[in-house]
């Protein structure tokens, strides 16, 4: 078998390309037939929206004119975003809460995935326990934590003083050091169950009789782990962590409601900032550059999503 | 010194202030009241004076029996409202339905933090409604950008002389009205009596000035562990420059020149001595002192009434509302907490918001406006001006402008004030005259396109900057007033 990569199988009457592409669709119209409404769908949906950000991100929008009034001003946007300070503190805001929260929630969830594929009493409700921050609304777990974490009457800062461990709440999230990672913490909460159910579904593929014949070759079970077990959760590792990080970098509701990006741009990150500019300023056009910046950037994870799909798919082919 | 006593006290005061920019314009060539005698015994006794039949006067605009739909968006009640308001707010819609019966009323209410956002983002795709009712700061924006119709209150059987003239320049865009003042307000300072006797000051006396207000913040703190003084200093959240912004104004500060008696918003004042005293204060309240909430950082004033119904908080500044506020949540509490608020609320006392170093006092003049949209940014292309007129006509009419600003504010329409309501109000609202003997030290917002920005964003980041350390006081206002002007310029992020 010569066919590797999964894509689709080359024409055999046109090695040069373009007429044989063209008869092969002609070959294939009934099937373009049935995709011809999801595509034009799509075009509309997302093709039209891209197009039209990208152009609005060469324009001007001042608060005192309307959208289509705007005023072309080239490349001034994406100047203008590359030499502010905040630009590059909402950057590294934004690397510290996808590269925090993606990692920790991958670790988390794979470490519960483990604990919850050995069978032992109450396995099922402990299961149906953790899923629990993955289903509840972002919105409402938001405003619990908002709360447990209050700076003047939140629950932690009241146990820790009725314990006599401080004398005044900590600081959570009105403090520009330690917002960021306060945020994370909460988002590690919320997505932790989602690792943890993709890895639970990897782990029961990894083949029982490799793994009983790494223990009769004395294998112990860190090596049946490391060695078994984990390089066979590679590729759902890899998209794991690929789902993880594209949503992270998409995040918006935790960090908007429960600081609103403050205090002092300390938890502002790449969305929180994109969505404050345009409806908060109505910077239309510098929003929109940032929109472009951060599309390239999904746009490459996205393109390391679908190579590691592409790789899964050649595996379980066995080729 | 009792309610009684306070009330006299700041008629006393008001007496001898002079009403600056929301008085001296020629528009006050026949106001309903008289406007120079402006006192918390002038209007108990202009109060019932005069009796309106809402429903006739409407009938003159469009009749009773007209057919038709109008669409409503408006910046209701929230959170942080009493119990009361929501009744009127009913009342109102219920009203208009029985005098409009052919009339089709699609209403929406929106909270003030979230009503610009949704607004713009309708406005851009053609989906506005035909009628809006925004906050004051948010009108001269979508009027410069030509979203909203031209509407004068003679387009619904009042005339401008009807309204406060300060009120009429937050309509006003480049010579022409584009809305209608709903209803007007200026805050008042209220103090816990308890807290300041337990605290070794005078439990009748708020501070005077500003410095007062540090110095008690840290008396408050110090001697009971306790916050002193409600500070507010989110971002995007209106509660924040409606608190700022007097003590800026205050020390003699401002962002333009808004607080003199002709503005002309020409030059930044951000970053003059004056507004970074008024950031000092602020600055030391919070890092030096520690006197004040720590969450006032992510925090509005709704996460302060509970903190002052729980007796963790001195002073603040509010509307009267707060009182049924704590009315309403006294009601939820239970055992010894429900006690506890009763203790807070016997000893809640309401003073002039205090006044700067030089004397000067100042409030924002604040309030919401109503507006007809054009057509074609309007969901379906089409406004029904007739049916917009009835509702603007009724919700702007003496009797609806005073019952829906029965506790939060003051009525847009001057008409207001004459009503036999007017006088139920003053009887059943402790704590009203305070806040109506602040009118005349009223400051409008800049009447600007940039002022959202300016106030909701700009002005909260100066504060946060201050605040956590991210900069000096004196940075945080330099930065303010160059955002400002980059602004002011077209650029700038």
């Amino acid at each position: 078998m010569t066919t590797a990569t999964g894509r689709a199988e080359p024409s055999r009457t046109s090695p040069r390309g373009e007429p044989g592409a063209l008869r092969a669709m002609w070959q294939h119209r009934v099937d373009y037939a049935y995709v011809l409404p999801s595509i034009v769908v799509m075009l509309i949906v997302i093709a039209y929206p891209i197009y039209y950000t990208i152009d609005l991100s060469f324009y001007k929008t001042p608060p005192s004119l309307q959208l289509r009034d705007k005023i072309f001003v080239g490349m001034e946007n994406y100047t203008a975003i590359l030499s502010s300070d905040v630009f590059w503190r909402v950057t590294w805001n934004t690397v510290v809460w996808t590269f925090g929260s993606t990692v920790f929630s991958f670790m988390l969830g794979f470490g519960a995935a483990l604990a919850l594929h050995r069978d032992f009493f109450g396995r099922g409700v402990m299961r149906a326990i953790l899923i629990i921050p993955w289903v509840i609304s972002a919105v409402a777990a938001s405003y619990i934590w908002k709360w447990i974490y209050h700076s003047d009457f939140g629950v932690i800062g009241a146990v820790l003083v009725g314990l006599g461990i401080t004398s005044r709440p900590p600081n959570f999230i009105d403090n520009v050091d330690t917002v960021l990672p306060a945020l994370i913490v909460v988002n590690i909460w919320r997505e932790f169950p989602f690792a943890m159910i993709m890895m639970m579904a990897g782990l029961q593929t990894v083949p029982d009789q490799l793994l009983r014949a790494a223990k009769v070759d004395g294998a112990n079970a860190w090596q049946r782990f490391w060695h078994v077990t984990f390089p066979h959760l590679s590729s759902v590792s890899t998209v794991t962590v690929l789902l993880l990080a594209v949503s992270n970098f998409n995040s918006f509701i935790i960090p908007w409601i429960m600081t609103g990006g403050g205090p002092s741009n300390a938890s502002h990150i790449w969305i929180t900032h994109i969505y404050e500019l345009a409806f908060g300023r109505q910077r239309w056009g510098v929003a929109s550059a940032y929109s472009v910046l951060l599309f390239l950037i999904l746009m490459a994870l996205g393109y390391f999503y679908v190579r590691a799909l592409g790789g899964n798919e050649s595996k379980d082919r066995g080729t | 010194m009792t309610r009684s006593k306070v009330g006299a006290a700041v008629c006393g005061a008001v007496a001898t202030a002079f009403i600056t920019s929301l008085l001296s314009t020629s528009a006050l060539a026949a106001p309903p009241v008289d406007l120079s005698k402006w006192s918390p015994e002038y209007v108990k006794s202009v109060a019932g004076t005069k009796d309106f039949d809402t429903a006739a006067d409407c009938a003159k605009v469009t009749p009773l029996d007209y057919k038709g739909r109008v669409t409503l968006w408006y910046q209701g009640v929230f959170e942080g409202d009493p119990d009361i308001l929501r009744q009127n707010y009913k009342e109102f819609f219920e009203a208009f339905r029985a005098t409009y019966p052919n009339i089709v009323l699609e209403d929406q209410g929106i909270t003030y933090n979230d009503l610009l956002d949704k607004f713009r983002t309708a406005l851009l795709g053609n989906a506005a409604p035909m009628v809006v009712r925004l906050q004051i700061l948010g009108g001269t924006e979508f009027a410069a950008k030509g979203y909203l119709q031209p509407l004068k209150p003679e387009d619904i059987g009042y005339t401008s002389e009807d309204f406060w003239p300060g009120a009429m320049k937050a309509v006003t865009w480049d010579g022409v009205t584009y809305g209608v003042p709903t209803n007007n307000e200026t805050m008042g300072f209220i103090w816990n009596a308890d807290v300041f006797k337990r605290a070794g000051l005078d439990p009748e006396k708020p501070p005077a000035t500003w410095d007062e207000v540090v110095k008690y913040s840290k008396q408050i703190h110090d001697k009971l562990g306790i916050s002193g003084y409600g500070l507010v200093a989110r971002k995007n959240a209106g509660n924040t420059p409606y608190r700022f912004m007097p003590q800026l104004w205050a020390y003699g500060g401002g962002v333009f020149d808004e607080a003199s008696s002709d503005p002309t918003y020409k030059e930044v004042e951000l970053s003059s001595a004056q507004s970074k005293a008024a950031l000092q204060a602020s600055y030391d309240m919070y890092v030096r002192d520690k006197s004040v909430p720590v969450s006032a950082l992510t925090n509005q004033q709704a996460d302060n009434q509970p903190l002052f119904l729980a007796g963790q908080l001195g002073m603040m500044i509010s509307h009267p509302s707060d009182y049924n506020v704590m009315l309403d949540l006294q009601k939820k509490a239970t055992g010894a907490d429900a006690e506890k608020a009763q203790t807070v609320i016997d000893n809640m006392r309401y003073g002039l918001i205090p006044a700067g170093p030089d004397g000067k006092r100042a409030v924002v003049f604040g309030g919401s406006n109503i507006h007809i949209l054009k057509p074609e940014y309007v969901d379906g292309g089409k406004v029904d001006e007739p049916a917009a007129k009835a509702l603007i006509c009724m919700w702007t009419s003496p009797e609806w402008s005073l019952k829906l600003a029965w506790v939060g504010s003051n009525p847009g329409n001057l008409n207001g004030f004459l009503t036999k309501w007017m006088k139920t109000r003053l009887e059943t609202t402790p704590f009203l005259d305070v806040t109506t003997s602040m009118l005349p030290y009223g400051v409008p917002f800049p009447a600007l396109p940039e002022s959202p920005e300016i106030m909701n964003i700009i002005v909260p980041d100066m504060l946060q900057n201050a605040l956590t350390g991210a900069m000096t006081v004196d940075q945080s206002a330099d930065d303010a007033a160059k955002k400002v002007k980059d602004l002011m310029a077209g650029g700038g992020l």
